[in-house]
């Protein structure tokens, strides 16, 4: 006998609003369905309306947590359509953010990560550490979240040497630290055990269903962005591309910590390279009408936008390509065969939870598939029919 | 593989079927077909050139006819197969059977543009809400949004 249950789109534990379906038989998830668009705002048609600096804004706020990536990839697209060359010390400063931004959002999934598994001491570790980086992005750019470094050209703040220490000196912390904490969970049993095996997505799936970043990469493909078509400065600083090959979530949690060393390489390295000069360039305010298809590699993994320009001051297309939306097949996939259990564990990455149950049950006929939502009421009084129309039986067999 | 092999080689395997192929930056080859060679164009470049990653599909208004550019991505940078097809007959075929990663981009083309996907594995609608009135596309160029007047239970105080 199969059940579905719905979790979503409106739920306490859910960060985002997002619809899941699962149909279970007993505790084995036989099918996943998700269901998109209750936070679709309709942004490339309202894109089209605003110029190219008001879709810097814009851009920016399509996530909350890789805020700088959708911004930089949209701005890097729309310096080619305007033929520009930002200053090496503009992108230096621009790739420092992408990476101080990468370092906070893998420490906040590394967080969640060992929440959902129950090993909240690594959560609180880390969140704490979260801190430092936080405390650094906000002296760069002033906020915590929206830093609205970039501008069309370069970017809008500069770094002078008291900074750059403390940069330095942050990175330093957060390296030592991140070593002794990740020493702790390598050698916690119980915690290697719980994230071994969960939400297995072979190489075969994970190239034929288009899996981007640490997904992909934890599924040994060694697929990166900032590797493959280098951007801004990738192309002069020295860091590996971070691969596991065990499929699970183990080796995306190992994907992510391997990441964050090379993170605080390139910050070091970048910020003793920092060469001297200008941080913008003056960009026009038309663009010819031209095509470009720009890619960033996000925290989650690559971002796209194809930007279309027509001679004016506003777009005449934006798409943009989210990693999470790319990763939602696999996340079926994934989720299928496993456990009602470990759902919040392989959906860490966007955070939802099962702990508390819905308000109403959708109760789905096994035989016919009819799906129908029942009031407590209802569901008691059908319990009760039933009850009286049964007769007992002395070899009873499961109905289904 | 840099960008002039990869055009060599698609030239070589798919000579006959490509219209235009482009290079305008570094990394960046944009490829122009017929519609109806798509699904053996894309089984071409995954089988001999080992592209098997869709980065997204974008649809384009062009007025009388669609665009819709597959963005592929690969170790060495980035390429795109662009079609049209009429606007008044918007059917394209669905490439779920090479690429089952596509579904959800065909998905959202349906949504958006009001292009017939044929042969998608599945049909429903993927970001429009379910009470969406039929035949609104919203990334259309002739279509515009227009704010419902708010109304208030009990009135405006």
């Amino acid at each position: 006998m199969k059940f579905t249950i719905p979790i979503g789109p409106q739920h306490p534990a859910l960060k985002e609003p997002i619809s899941l379906r699962m149909t279970v038989e007993g505790e084995v998830i036989r099918d996943a369905d998700i269901r998109l668009g209750y936070n679709h705002r309709g942004l490339e048609k309202l894109a089209e309306e605003r110029s190219w600096i008001q879709n810097i804004y814009l851009t920016e706020r399509i996530c909350g947590i890789c805020s700088h990536s959708h911004a930089t990839c949209f701005v890097q697209g729309v310096e080619k359509l305007m033929e520009l060359n930002p200053p090496k010390r503009g992108l230096y400063i621009r790739t420092l953010v992408a990476e101080l931004e990468r370092i906070h959002s893998h420490l906040l999934w590394l967080g969640v990560a060992g929440h959902e598994a129950g090993f909240d001491s690594f959560f609180m570790y880390t969140w704490r550490d979260r801190e430092v980086v936080m405390d650094l992005l906000e002296m760069i750019s002033g906020n915590r979240v929206h830093y609205a470094i970039n501008t069309i050209g370069g970017v809008r703040r500069d770094i002078d040497e008291m900074q750059k220490q403390k940069i330095l000196d942050g990175m330093e912390v957060l390296k030592k630290r991140s070593e002794y904490y990740f020493k702790i969970g390598a050698n916690e049993p119980t915690f290697v055990g719980r994230l071994a095996g969960v939400g297995y997505l072979s190489k075969e799936k994970a190239i034929d269903l288009c899996a981007v970043g640490p997904m992909a990469r934890a599924s040994d493909l060694p697929q990166d962005v900032r590797k493959d078509d280098p951007y801004a400065v990738y192309d002069e600083v020295p860091f590996d591309v971070c691969t596991a090959d065990s499929c699970d979530v183990l080796g995306r949690t190992v994907v992510r910590i391997k990441e964050l060393f090379e993170s605080y390489k390139i910050c070091g390295f970048l910020m003793k390279n920092l060469p001297p000069g200008d941080i913008a360039v003056k960009a026009p305010t038309k663009a010819k009408p031209n095509e470009v298809v720009s890619r960033y590699e996000a925290p989650r993994g690559e971002n796209t936008h194809y930007i279309k320009s027509n001679g004016t001051n506003k777009p005449e297309r934006l798409k943009v390509r989210a990693p999470t939306l790319a990763n939602y097949p696999a996340t079926v996939e994934m989720l299928k065969n496993g456990f009602i259990a470990d759902i919040p564990l392989i959906f860490a990455a966007i955070d939802p939870c099962i702990c508390c149950a819905e308000r109403t049950v959708e109760i789905v006929n096994g035989r016919t598939g009819e799906e129908k939502t029942l009031r407590f009421s209802e569901l008691r009084q059908l319990a009760d029919e039933r009850f009286e129309k049964m007769l007992p039986k002395r070899n009873a067999e499961w109905p289904f | 593989m840099n960008d002039l092999e990869i055009i060599e080689k698609t030239k070589s395997l798919l000579g006959d079927k490509i219209l235009e192929i482009a290079n305008p930056a570094v990394r960046r080859i944009f490829i122009r077909i017929e519609p109806w060679n798509l699904l053996a164009v894309v089984a071409g470049l995954r089988k001999n050139l080992n592209i098997t990653y869709l980065a997204t599909v974008s649809g384009v208004d062009l007025g009388e006819s669609f665009e819709i550019l597959y963005h592929f991505g690969h170790n060495n940078g980035s390429l795109t197969v662009r079609i049209q097809i009429p606007r008044a007959n918007p059917h394209v075929e669905s490439i779920c059977s090479v690429i089952p990663g596509a579904i959800l981009y065909e998905r959202e083309l349906q949504d958006m543009f009001g292009i017939i996907v044929d042969h998608i594995p599945d049909p429903r609608p993927l970001v429009l809400p379910d009470g969406w009135p039929a035949g609104n596309f919203p990334l259309r160029k002739d279509w515009k949004f227009e704010r419902p007047e708010e109304i208030i239970p009990g009135g405006k105080k």
